[in-house]
Order: structure tokens, then sequence, then C-alpha cells
């Protein structure tokens, strides 16, 4: 029986629409029930009560629990109310996550030279488009070249049009380490922006001596 | 005629102990003997899919991909993100003759498009 009043409770989405709920069913019976009253019942004044009606004010867990037990809310849909109200905006947990996938490609591209040795190598005479190959030359795992290929190939550093000719788009001739970090986060700035994600200017010492990117502000 | 899925392919921050895992439950062989290093799965049956095992970045979660079998990846790709997909990994043309492109569907789900030989 719980879970279903459980259920009823997720779908009304907020406590405070629950809230509006319990004073118009009072008015209802009682036509001049007033907010001061209804306060009163909660054991607030009727200035906080208004301001949570109407989504100006948020409702600490305490005064949630508080005001639904006088209010003869089961401890089950309180607890269920106080988790909805803890739930972040879908749209700010969805910033957060591109803002942690962009920082974390733009740290990676820092951090792991592999990046930079695969878009060397590529160029290079007897270059063999073979990640077992490229791996030997590299010193590391094939699967630490296939995740730097990937995400060369995700931030568009690097095209294979045919098999044997993997193109670099990162500046003119030949370039430095330097200027490939360079063009690399332009690059990942570029795609956060058209996920409508802003990145500022990337201090590059300091990212690469600490596990964050400290994001300049522009 | 249609668009058949060819092939799954699972992104795993452990490729090794997946394959490993899956080998030893299913019974399943994991060969990596080409070009690209590629985990390729042969499920032993002729029945349903093959597929393969990718390394994912540390960033992603582990996840599940399908590639579905199209005539010509590039128009697929264009068609698609009329649609509202999103390209992650443009065409790209892999050893052994396969051209493959990933993207992520209006809903955020990533999906594979191929072409074989």
């Amino acid at each position: 029986m719980w879970a279903s009043s459980i259920l009823q409770v997720m779908s009304r989405f907020a406590f405070r629409d629950w809230l509006s709920q319990e004073l118009e069913k009072r008015r209802l019976v009682n036509p001049r029930y007033s907010l001061r009253a209804f306060a009163a019942l909660l054991g607030t004044d009727h200035s906080t009560v208004s301001q949570v009606l109407r989504g100006k004010r948020r409702v600490p867990v305490a005064v949630l629990r508080r005001w639904g037990k006088r209010l003869g809310l089961a401890a089950e849909e309180v607890a269920a109310y106080v988790a909805m109200e803890h739930v972040p905006d879908a749209l700010i947990t969805k910033r957060q996550e591109e803002l942690r996938h962009w920082t974390a490609e733009a740290l990676a591209i820092m951090k792991d030279q592999t990046h930079w040795q695969i878009v060397r190598i590529s160029q290079m005479p007897g270059f063999r488009p073979d990640c077992r190959w490229i791996a030997k030359q590299l010193g590391v795992s094939v699967d630490d070249v296939n995740v730097s290929l990937s995400r060369l190939l995700r931030l568009r550093l690097l095209k294979i049009e045919r098999p044997r000719q993997w193109k670099v788009f990162v500046g003119r001739g030949t370039v430095s380490e330097a200027e490939f970090h360079k063009c690399a986060l332009i690059r990942v700035r570029q795609l956060a922006a058209d996920c409508g994600v802003t990145l500022g200017r990337i201090n590059r010492k300091a990212a690469s001596e600490r596990s964050t990117i400290p994001w300049v502000s522009q | 005629m249609g668009k058949p899925v060819r092939q799954f392919q699972i992104i795993s921050k452990s490729p090794a102990e997946t394959a490993r895992f899956y080998s030893n439950l299913f019974g399943w062989t994991v060969n990596s003997d080409n070009p690209l290093g590629y985990r390729e799965i042969n499920t032993g049956s002729v029945d349903g899919i093959q597929g393969g095992i990718w390394p994912a970045p540390p960033q992603a979660a582990n996840f599940v991909q399908l590639f579905t079998a199209v005539d010509d990846v590039q128009a697929c790709v264009k068609h698609a993100q009329e649609l509202g997909a999103q390209l992650i990994i443009p065409p790209t043309a892999l050893p052994g003759g396969v051209e493959l492109a990933v993207m992520h569907d209006p809903q955020g789900m990533s999906f594979g498009v191929m072409k074989t030989g």
C-alpha cells in the first residue's frame, strides 16, 4: 500500500505542489481558510509559506520532514519528497557531465604524450597504419594507442579517409608538441562550444602539473 | 535489403578483463591479431551477430554499441545529423576495408554505422 502512495508522490514532482494542494483541500472545505491558519498549522509564519508556494524559497530537509509530519504524510512519502527536492536539475546535471567530458578530453591531450606521438609518427616515412606497430614504436600498449587514436578522431585532429592515409589537422607542416597541444585545446573548446559548453583559456603549464584543468575565465 | 545490425561492440575500461570474462562465460573466442589490435569476438555460432571489444576513455562508462550496416556511410551520417544525431567519430576507413562512423542519437545514445568491403 505504501508503495502505491510512493508512486503517487513521485508523480507530484515537488513538495510545494503537494503543499499547495493541501492548502486548496482545506479551502474547499472552508473558503475562508487563510494562509496564516495554514502557516500556524505548519508551525511557521505566513510569509515563509507564501515564498515556498511561489517557488521563491526552497524547503530545507528538516522543515520538509516537520511540515510533512504535521500534515499527516507517511514516513516513506516524506523520504520520497526529500529525495526529489534534492535531485539535481536535469539540465544542470547534463551541463556538468558535458563539462567533465570536455575537461577530461583536454586533460588527456595535455598529460598523455601518446596523442602527440601518434600524430608525429603518422607523418614520418615508413609509417605503418597498424596500431600494433605504432604501440611497439612508442613503447605503449595497443589499448593505449587505441584510446588515444579514438580521441584524436573524436577531436577531428586526425582523419583516416583511406586505410593507409592518416591526415593530421594540426597546424601546417611539422609542428612541435607545444603547437600540437595549443591546436588540440582550441579544438576541444570549439567542439565544447558546439555542445553549448563554454570553456575558457587554459593555463597549460599548470594543467600539466595538476590533475585538473584550471580553466581561466575569459 | 534492409539495414541489419551487423556487429555489437563492447566499450570497456578494462578490455582484457572483459574479454576474459565473456570467454569464460560463453566460450567466445577473442582475437586481436589485426592491424587495429581490435579484440574481435567470435561467438562460435552462425546465429546472431559477432562483435568486438574496444577500450573506453577514462571518463566514459562501459557500454555497448550496435553497428548497423549501411550502403553509404557519409550519406547516412548526413541524414542522421539532419534527424538530430551528433557526430562523434567521423567516417573513418579502417584497415581491412571497413568504413565506420559513430554518432549519438538525439537522446544521447551512442550508435555506429558501417560498410564492409
